[in-house]
């Protein structure tokens, strides 16, 4: 694991220096386009504090050992520690992803199972089309069209995680009931997008499991359908799911950038596509380094589940030993 | 024996403001509560009293909150531009006025004398005085860790610093030996020279008033890299990223960041006035929510701002218009302050030996600017609404000349073609193109900063029309940065770019952008780089036209008079009109500025630029006010 994650974190520094220039160039060149000009000296002097007038290997190293002292480094976007920066968004993106990710399972749940044991009927086909309808709309038309009769017809304020007057307040009822009013508009945009592909993947390795003798067994010796399903097919057909385990904690975490940047959500993906665009190097990176080691860590937690969960894996991992 | 005698007058006036003049809701408490001293108390003795009548203005009611939009956290630093309290600062005619200085007295743009308003305070209630000065020349600018590269530029006179004299507590003289007519612009400038800081409180983090011991935790506490960086971290007067920073500003953020909503509250000791004496600024608290840049006119035209024109284009009008009905708020049509809304740069610079001898030959930029039908943009892409005409200063600059704008710009392709001819370029291609002197068709690739649809129109329309010259354009976007690599490099045998950025020039101001002073100008990076860094990279002009305007400018510089200077300016103009340097297309496009129907004094019509104008800086945002 832990040489996985030092070769990530070159790879995710050598890519955020590959556009050519550095943060303060394209400060500069951000300023003059709109008609700003910068003090060339106070340019100077800054690229010597925040340390770009060093050769990249340094700046690797000083950002990695900072690293993994669990110093992220220092955003010069925002001119604060990174961990300030990130700090309030995280919760918020936390709480987004819970809720989309136990949306997605709520429909996609019921479905699934249904589109499974009845193959082929109008049932499947009509619930399968409109998860499909759902996979296809690009999410940030459907973010807008969602915002523009949201606005027009409930009244929500455009874009945001909650009323303006709430930003910065302490937590009260009422700022909760504008979180939940602002809430459901990313968790369906997002939730939508995910569902179809959660029923197709249900659907297919539950319709393996209903083929298999032992459901064949369980039914001619009269176990009632329901029970039948629960407890075995369905059982089984679940491996999919905790190995799925693995990508949905980086997922968390990143949020669905392109439609938090549309919905303008006060979450980290609109942060980490600001700082990549704005070659906020340390911001960035460690972003992207958090991002990696969820994923390793994710993936450890899937398999040592599955292990723990299905004998078969389990077993057939013994006899290598 | 004076001093009892006014002593008592100001107690007479305190009482007399108090029983006539509202004290603003906001801090109505805290001066009930003994907090904080009457308004009468916390005003200068001699304020700046503004003539709202004379503005064509009525006076308001302090109190209220407006909302703005921004795009990104960094934005605050708009409040600064907006505020707009500078030392001295332009009005709408374009003068300079003085604003936080009682009055400034230049002697032949050589010895600038400050006089303080006596009783001015910081946002925090300490007193601002020549101490403030001092610190930041002695302190900040002489500092060879703050700063390691010297005095900022404008500052400096054939490099060499003025000398500062602190001549009272109220009196602060800069002197050089030749002229500095750059000095009093840069102060009012929207992003201003400061060469005042809070002395009281940055010297908490100056390693000649702080124990090292106790600098040292502080810096990392900050995460920063020594002192110098805690002082800068902690000093940006621009940023408003600091919510403990002293401010002479009208609003102040509270807020620290990171945040996505930051609330300016007034700033309580504000030197200004209304006729009537009552305290500027009439609103209580502005709040910037920021949201993405994208989403900003749907939000404007959804009401969630009070005030906007930041991230609205003219293509958003009809939009806003609907909503406007919905949200009780109007879009006013303000005109935009640069000397051409777009405009394509030959670069002279370019390394392609053919191309540059081409580009360096005015005929060709005059038969390329002939051969764009400025009316066709106008009506295709603006609704009719902009102003046909090269990229020079605006009708509202007292040095404009029609010349400037109509030499050359005229839509006539049997001209252009004839001028190619004359080049000898006369040679065809089975496309029709023209061919260059070493065979190859005449296409050029115009490199552009790709950021908007706008552009895209734009150069489709020209792509059509000099196809007619037999000449075909093809356009390439890419990101910024790597757009200005191209350009420094030599690549770029043609870009696109906005014009002038200061479309409303006086005599007074510096005409930088008319001679190669500066990396960035696309039409002469090389030589601009050649200025830029005092000869040490790029190379020196060698065309006798580009000669002459270094010498123009040299001699704008040196010189102590209006007229010399608006003699310089104007010779730097015509050379433009008649060199083509840059092909102008458009300028004078409306901006919308939206505006909440509560809000008052906000003029109909007005510049909407960051230079001179400071967006809506110029126009006072002190001096708007809600009604009920």
């Amino acid at each position: 694991m832990i040489p996985t994650l030092i070769a990530i974190s070159v790879i995710v520094f050598v890519i955020i220096q590959l556009p050519p220039g550095d943060y303060l160039e394209s400060h500069i060149a951000t300023m003059q386009a709109q008609g700003e000009s910068v003090d060339q000296k106070k340019i100077a002097f800054l690229r010597e504090q925040y340390g770009l007038d060093q050769p990249m290997w340094q700046q690797y190293l000083t950002w990695a050992t900072g690293f993994a002292q669990g110093d992220l480094g220092y955003s010069f976007e925002y001119d604060l520690p990174v961990r300030e920066v990130v700090g309030d968004r995280m919760f918020l993106t936390i709480l987004i992803s819970v809720i989309t990710i136990i949306f997605t399972w709520l429909i996609a749940f019921p479905i699934g199972i249904y589109s499974a044991t009845h193959q082929y009927s109008w049932g499947d086909y009509g619930l399968t089309f409109i998860g499909f309808i759902g996979l296809a709309t690009p999410n940030f038309l459907l973010a807008l069209v969602m915002l523009y009769f949201a606005n027009v017809y409930f009244g929500t304020s455009i874009g945001g995680l909650m009323d303006a007057e709430f930003i910065g307040q302490p937590w009260s009822s009422a700022k909760l009931m504008s979180v939940l009013e602002h809430l459901w508009i990313p968790v369906i945009v997002i939730g939508t997008s995910g569902t179809a592909a959660m029923i197709r993947r249900l659907r297919a390795n539950l319709l393996d499991e209903l083929e298999k003798q032992y459901v064949v067994t369980g039914r001619a010796k009269g176990l009632p359908p329901g029970k039948l399903l629960r407890k075995y097919p369905l059982r089984m057909a679940l491996n999919f799911f905790v190995s799925d385990i693995g990508n949905l904690l980086p997922s968390i975490i990143s949020g669905a950038e392109v439609t938090a940047v549309v919905l303008s959500l006060p979450t980290t993906g609109p942060l980490l596509i600001a700082s990549l665009q704005s070659q906020d190097m340390y911001l960035a990176g460690s972003f992207l380094m958090f991002l990696a080691i969820l994923t390793v860590i994710g993936m450890l937690v899937s398999d040592l589940l599955l292990a723990m969960l299905d004998p078969r894996i389990r077993l057939q991992g013994a006899p290598a030993k | 024996m004076k001093f009892p005698a006014t002593r008592l007058l100001a107690v007479f006036i305190s009482l007399l403001s108090s029983l006539v003049f509202a004290e603003s809701p906001l801090l109505v408490e805290r001066v009930n509560s003994g907090a904080l001293p009457a308004a009468s108390e916390r005003l200068p003795r001699s304020p700046m009293v503004t003539d709202l009548s004379a503005m064509g203005r009525e006076p308001g009611v302090p109190g209220g909150d407006i909302n703005l939009l921004m795009a990104r956290s960094k934005d605050t630093r708009m409040l600064t531009v907006y505020g707009y309290a500078r030392l001295v600062g332009y009005t709408p005619a374009l003068e300079l006025q003085p604003d936080i200085a009682l009055r400034l007295d230049i002697e032949g743009d050589r010895i600038f004398t400050f006089h303080l308003r006596p009783g001015h305070r910081w946002s925090n209630g300490k007193p601002f005085t020549s101490e403030d000065f001092r610190y930041y020349w002695q302190d900040i600018a002489l500092n060879e860790f703050l700063s390691p590269f010297g005095p900022p530029e404008a500052l400096l006179v054939n490099g060499e610093p003025p000398i500062v004299k602190i001549i009272d507590e109220h009196t602060v003289r800069y002197s050089w030996s030749a002229p500095n007519p750059l000095f009093a612009p840069a102060l009012a400038a929207a992003r201003p020279l400061y060469i005042y800081a809070p002395a009281h409180y940055l010297k908490g983090f100056h390693a000649s008033y702080v124990g090292e011991e106790k600098l040292k935790a502080m810096v990392e506490d900050a995460g920063v890299r020594n002192w110098a960086g805690l002082h800068t971290r902690y000093g940006h007067q621009y940023k408003f990223d600091n919510p403990d920073l002293p401010t002479l500003q009208p609003w102040f953020s509270v807020t620290p960041p990171p945040s996505e909503r930051f609330i300016f509250e007034r700033n309580p000791y504000f030197h200004r006035t209304d006729s009537k004496g009552q305290q500027l600024p009439y609103l209580d608290r502005v709040i910037v929510n920021i949201g993405s840049s994208g989403l900003i006119p749907a939000k404007t035209g959804a009401g969630e701002s009070d005030l906007q024109a930041r991230y609205l284009r003219l293509d958003n009008y009809p939009f806003l218009m609907q909503g406007g009905e919905r949200n009780n708020f109007s879009v006013r049509l303000w005109q935009m302050g640069v000397g051409s809304q777009m405009a394509i740069y030959p670069n002279l610079n370019t390394t392609d030996d053919v191309w540059r001898a081409l580009t360096r030959d005015v005929r060709f930029r005059r038969a390329l600017s002939l051969a764009i039908d400025r009316d066709e943009i106008n009506q295709v892409i603006y609704f009719g609404l902009v102003n046909p005409s090269a990229n020079t200063v605006l009708p509202q600059s007292p040095l404009y000349r029609p010349e400037y704008s109509s030499r050359w710009s005229g839509f006539d392709l049997a001209a252009a073609n004839a001028l190619l001819d004359d080049i000898g370029l006369s040679a065809r291609d089975s496309d029709n193109l023209r061919l260059l002197p070493d065979g190859r068709a005449m296409e050029i690739v115009v490199h552009s900063a790709g950021e908007s649809t706008e552009q895209a129109d734009l150069l489709e329309l020209i792509h059509d029309t000099w196809l007619q010259l037999g000449i075909k354009i093809h356009t390439k976007p890419s990101q910024r940065e790597i757009f200005r690599e191209r350009l420094y490099s030599g690549e770029a045998v043609m870009s696109i770019w906005t014009g002038l950025d200061n479309g409303l020039p006086t005599a007074n101001t510096p005409p930088t952008e008319l001679a190669p002073t500066n990396q960035t100008q696309p039409q002469w990076p090389i030589w601009g780089q050649h200025f830029e860094t005092a000869g040490l990279t790029g190379t020196a002009p060698d065309m006798t036209e580009v000669v002459e305007l270094v010498s123009l400018l040299k001699t704008w510089r040196n010189s102590a008079d209006h007229d010399s200077r608006e003699a310089a300016w104007e010779k730097m103009l015509a050379i433009h009109a008649d060199q083509v340097f840059s092909i102008g297309t458009v300028n004078a496009v409306p901006q919308p500025v939206v505006v909440n129907n509560r809000l008052r004094n906000v003029p109909e019509e007005g510049i909407y630029a960051w230079a001179p104008g400071a967006y809506f800086g110029m126009y006072r945002p002190d001096t708007f006010w809600l009604a009920p």
